[in-house]
């Protein structure tokens, strides 16, 4: 096993090769700038995000990032412990190498006609190696600067259709919201920072845990409580931003309504997966519950019931009465955020692992359906048919196979048995019973309810209603069509392998929660 | 004779409020950038003088990040708005209204 042992840095591999794609593809446009050949581009940047995927899976079956005593090679720390490879971010690499793959082959057709054509594939691979990194950041310095790696090419992203209005709208009202919370997230990151002296995770664990800074004019944790918590509060205030929750949601359902639909797909799918990671590790190693709690006087596993509940409640309310069906992709995928929420609000009670492994596999499921849902988005608009659910009316006839993997994603996104997103909310609500949380079990149940009506009201536009003018033939894009069915095909193909990534989701739990 | 440590966060949340006042009121985008400036730099005030407090470089390595990333930040920030001007003729936030909830 010595023979080949690669040297620690080759860890983040994943992230790495994606930035190193992202570099390739400013070397071909520097070659030829002025040639479109969305083919090259978006097969670069596909085959880049295969090999990253490739590697990230390779890896988790290696058994890197698996604790040694479990016979695997431990966890691997980078950088002086900046960044550490364990098995949640290997998951999370698995997560966004796929949704950028994705992404990439459905640009190639939606973006066919862009005069940008470089410059979006490599902005594309530039915030997925940001989210790449964000999975493995174990420092407040590197979460922050993943964070922006990420954050700022999607800002790009958003407006990128110069002259639509809607996008540039989009992309202003993204950017304004994106630079107040990064700005009171960095705020936080200082608070935190002043009150441990510490910015890496499990030192500002441990001062917190010993209850004092040792440091020359050395406090006690239980004096600067307030200043600990309210940093602690404006970290949420970032996390919130990130994955489009309440209290920073509102950019959302304009983000994803005026961004090209596969940038849309891309934020909500990738961008809100990286942003739980970080708000998983941040919270499971830096901040722990009883001793936190105790400093600064509130649980704040309250403050992530409290969000979960609100943020579910809100987006499947407002995704119920909307007629756009983008924007009602949009509010739902807010909902998404809301259950993903629940595996940190359950995780200062007993089984806080079996919840949290399961909002890791709800992530997962969701970077399939939902890119799927929002790419047959992308597909109508390229056919040109309209934005409202009655525009959507019929197109069963004219495309069969992509309607029928639109049926599949709408299903699973609300939780239909036997499909993926079933089984993933199944493991939330009894993880969440486990947890003791019932209102907030119901609250699921309740949000999962009626999610079922507006997405089966896509289903029916789309199978049994009558379309409101006679359409010619549809054309069927290859890249569009291939990623759709891809999409659909991993929906199904799930159930099958649903207990391999509910296993690895709930060890990497395990291991952070141990 | 030193300044305490508590003085740095008094101004540094001054400043970090006279930030998020800008943005509330403010509806000039150029001046929201500048709101956004302005918190951002709270945050450095803060992380170098609790990185004296604690006598550790931490936080003033820290800090350095920050500037570039808020450089990045607003590199990236006067794109979008010059967008908007040629959109909107305009960079008055509350104009481009195309979406509504």
């Amino acid at each position: 096993m010595a023979l080949l042992e690669l040297p620690a840095w080759t860890a983040l591999a994943p992230a790495l090769l994606l930035a190193l794609t992202a570099m390739a593809l400013f070397i071909i446009d520097s070659i030829a700038p002025d040639s479109r050949n969305s083919g090259l581009l978006a097969g670069t940047t596909a085959a880049g995000s295969i090999v990253s995927l490739g590697v990230a899976v390779w890896y988790l079956l290696a058994g890197v990032g698996t604790p040694t005593v479990d016979g695997g090679r431990g966890v691997i720390d980078v950088l002086g412990n900046q960044f550490v490879v364990d098995q949640l971010a290997l998951f999370f690499m698995v997560i966004v190498a796929v949704v950028t793959a994705l992404v990439a082959v459905a640009s190639y057709d939606y973006m066919e006609d862009h005069t940008y054509q470089a410059e979006y594939y490599s902005l594309v691979l530039l915030a997925a190696t940001g989210m790449s990194f964000m999975a493995a950041a174990n420092s407040l310095v590197t979460i922050f600067i993943a964070l922006e790696l990420a954050s700022l090419p999607s800002y790009a992203l958003v407006s990128i259709l110069k002259d639509n209005r809607g996008s540039v709208e989009a992309g202003l009202k993204y950017f304004l919201i994106g630079a107040l919370s990064s700005a009171i997230f960095v705020y936080g990151i200082s608070l935190v920072y002043g009150a441990t002296g510490h910015l890496q995770l499990e030192n500002i664990a441990a001062v917190i845990e010993a209850g004092e800074v040792a440091s020359d004019g050395g406090h006690e944790i239980a004096d600067v409580g307030g200043l600990l918590g309210l940093g602690i509060l404006m970290l949420i205030g970032g996390f919130a931003f990130k994955t489009a929750s309440v209290p920073f949601h509102f950019w959302a359902p304009e983000a994803y309504e005026g961004a090209p639909a596969p940038i849309s797909a891309f934020l909500s799918s990738a961008s809100k997966a990286a942003g739980f990671v970080i708000a998983f590790r941040v919270f499971t190693e830096a901040f722990p519950v009883a001793e936190t709690a105790s400093a600064i006087g509130v649980d704040w596993a309250l403050a992530f019931i409290i969000l979960a509940i609100v943020t579910m409640t809100l987006g499947n309310f407002a995704a119920a009465t909307q007629n756009n069906v983008k924007r009602m992709l949009a509010y739902s995928s807010i909902g998404h955020a809301g259950y993903a929420l629940i595996g940190l609000a359950g995780i200062s009670a007993g089984g806080g692992e079996l919840v949290m492994g399961a909002a890791m596999m709800h992530l997962f499921v969701y970077g399939f359906m939902n890119t799927g849902a929002f790419l047959f988005v992308a597909l109508a608009e390229y056919w040109g048919v309209g934005r409202t659910f009655e525009d959507y009316n019929g197109l069963g006839r004219r495309a069969p196979v992509a309607c029928f993997a639109l049926a599949i994603f709408m299903f699973s996104l609300a939780g239909i048995p036997p499909l993926g997103g079933f089984w993933s909310k199944y493991f939330l609500f009894t993880g969440a019973l486990e947890a003791g949380l019932l209102v907030v079990a119901a609250a699921l149940v309740i949000n999962s309810a009626l999610s079922l009506y507006y997405y089966s009201r896509l289903v029916k536009a789309v199978w049994i209603e009558e379309p409101a003018v006679e359409r010619e033939t549809l054309s069927q894009p290859v890249g569009l069509y291939a990623a759709i069915v891809v999409a659909a095909v991993m929906t199904l193909a799930l159930l099958p392998l649903f207990g391999p990534v509910a296993d690895t989701a709930v060890d990497a739990a395990t291991a952070m929660l141990a | 004779m030193t300044v305490g440590v508590e003085h740095y966060v008094l101004l540094s949340m001054a400043l970090f409020a006279i930030g998020l006042f800008g943005i509330l009121t403010r509806r000039n985008a150029l001046m929201f950038l500048m709101s956004v400036e302005l918190m951002l730099n709270a945050a450095n005030i803060n992380l170098i003088a609790f990185a004296f407090y604690h006598g550790n470089l931490s936080g003033q390595v820290f800090a350095l990040f920050t500037m570039a990333l808020a450089a990045a930040e607003v590199a990236v920030g006067l794109g979008i708005i010059l967008l908007l001007y040629r959109n909107f003729r305009d960079v008055d936030v509350t104009v481009p209204t195309t979406m509504r909830w």
